[in-house]
């Protein structure tokens, strides 16, 4: 159950393909997409129960994960050329749309 | 003369992933044209071939051709010409186990309406004519080069050859030609030494030709 909220919003930042990460050695470059902001609002009777019986130590010693401000689509694909002249696609790499979850 | 040589392909490939629609139409081929399918084939040819002609067909030329006709300096043999030369994944869709004849892949070109159409506007389009300022019998680059692009997914499609100076083929050669060997190097000339398609792409690399470039107008 996806519920958009106004603190939940899809943001972007330029990046080099090496800022991720993964392992990657090119120039090449990207947009990467990403979900951000507080997701109060979305908050359900579920998530208020959870809140008090965690505070009230009702429940096991890991609380149980609350609303999230998470994507819910992806955007295309990512594909590039790596300094050994070897393609890459990434999959699922990059925030589309954004809910709080 | 600036201190770190531009690569021009690599900023045509950065411009490309940060345009929303040439970032998705290039992984669109660049999946096919990579997947392996079996233990004896690289990809699956036809999906990748379909794939690069929606590539050009879809992404403005802006982008497609800033890839594809970027201009690097005759010096480069590695960075910025192989990149050139990889923009078509060639290890898929250009190599192929045995070098066909140049007649021969003309002749299954042409029982193949879209390659038949294809050749047909390439030579109308990339014409050359010594005594033109251009190069070209028709002076109109954007053509050629619309045309030599096209040729790109068909069975024809040409790629970049490792010499300093543009020049380029599809992958056959006129071994074997027989009695046929004139006519089988005016058609291999006619990609490999054509000064129309080359000033073409030259004159688009270097930016000399943008006038050209410039979304018509509404009517």
């Amino acid at each position: 159950i996806a519920v958009t909220t106004r603190g939940c919003l899809l943001k972007e930042v330029h990046l080099n393909v090496t800022d991720l990460g993964l392992g990657y050695r090119t120039k090449e470059e990207l947009i990467f997409r990403y979900c951000s902001g507080p997701c109060v609002e979305a908050e359900t009777n579920y998530d208020k129960i959870l809140n008090n019986l965690t505070h009230n130590r009702k429940l096991d010693k890991e609380a149980p994960s609350r609303t999230c401000c998470r994507p819910v689509a992806f955007d295309d694909d990512l594909s590039f050329l790596d300094d050994d002249v070897v393609y890459h696609t990434l999959k699922k790499h990059s925030a589309r749309r954004c809910a709080c979850v | 003369p600036a201190m770190t040589r531009e690569n021009n392909c690599l900023n045509a490939a950065k411009a490309c992933n940060l345009n929303d629609t040439c970032k998705k139409y290039r992984s669109a081929y660049i999946s096919p044209c990579t997947s392996r399918v079996s233990s004896a084939e690289v990809c699956n040819k036809r999906k990748c071939h379909k794939a690069l002609r929606q590539f050009f067909d879809k992404v403005p030329p802006k982008h497609s051709y800033g890839m594809l006709f970027c201009s690097c300096p005759p010096s480069d043999q590695s960075a910025c010409s192989e990149r050139r030369r990889q923009t078509i994944v060639p290890v898929c869709s250009y190599d192929e186990k045995q070098k066909p004849n140049c007649l021969e892949l003309q002749a299954s070109c042409k029982t193949n309406y879209i390659c038949r159409s294809r050749l047909a506007d390439f030579f109308a389009n990339c014409q050359p004519e010594p005594r033109s300022l251009s190069g070209c019998l028709k002076e109109n680059y954007a053509d050629c080069l619309l045309a030599y692009s096209g040729l790109i997914g068909t069975i024809l499609t040409p790629n970049y050859l490792r010499t300093p100076k543009i020049s380029v083929s599809p992958f056959c050669d006129c071994s074997s030609s027989g009695n046929n060997k004139d006519e089988c190097d005016k058609f291999t000339e006619f990609f490999a030494e054509n000064t129309c398609l080359r000033n073409a792409i030259q004159a688009f690399g270097n930016g000399t030709d943008v006038g050209v470039w410039q979304p018509m107008p509404p009517p």
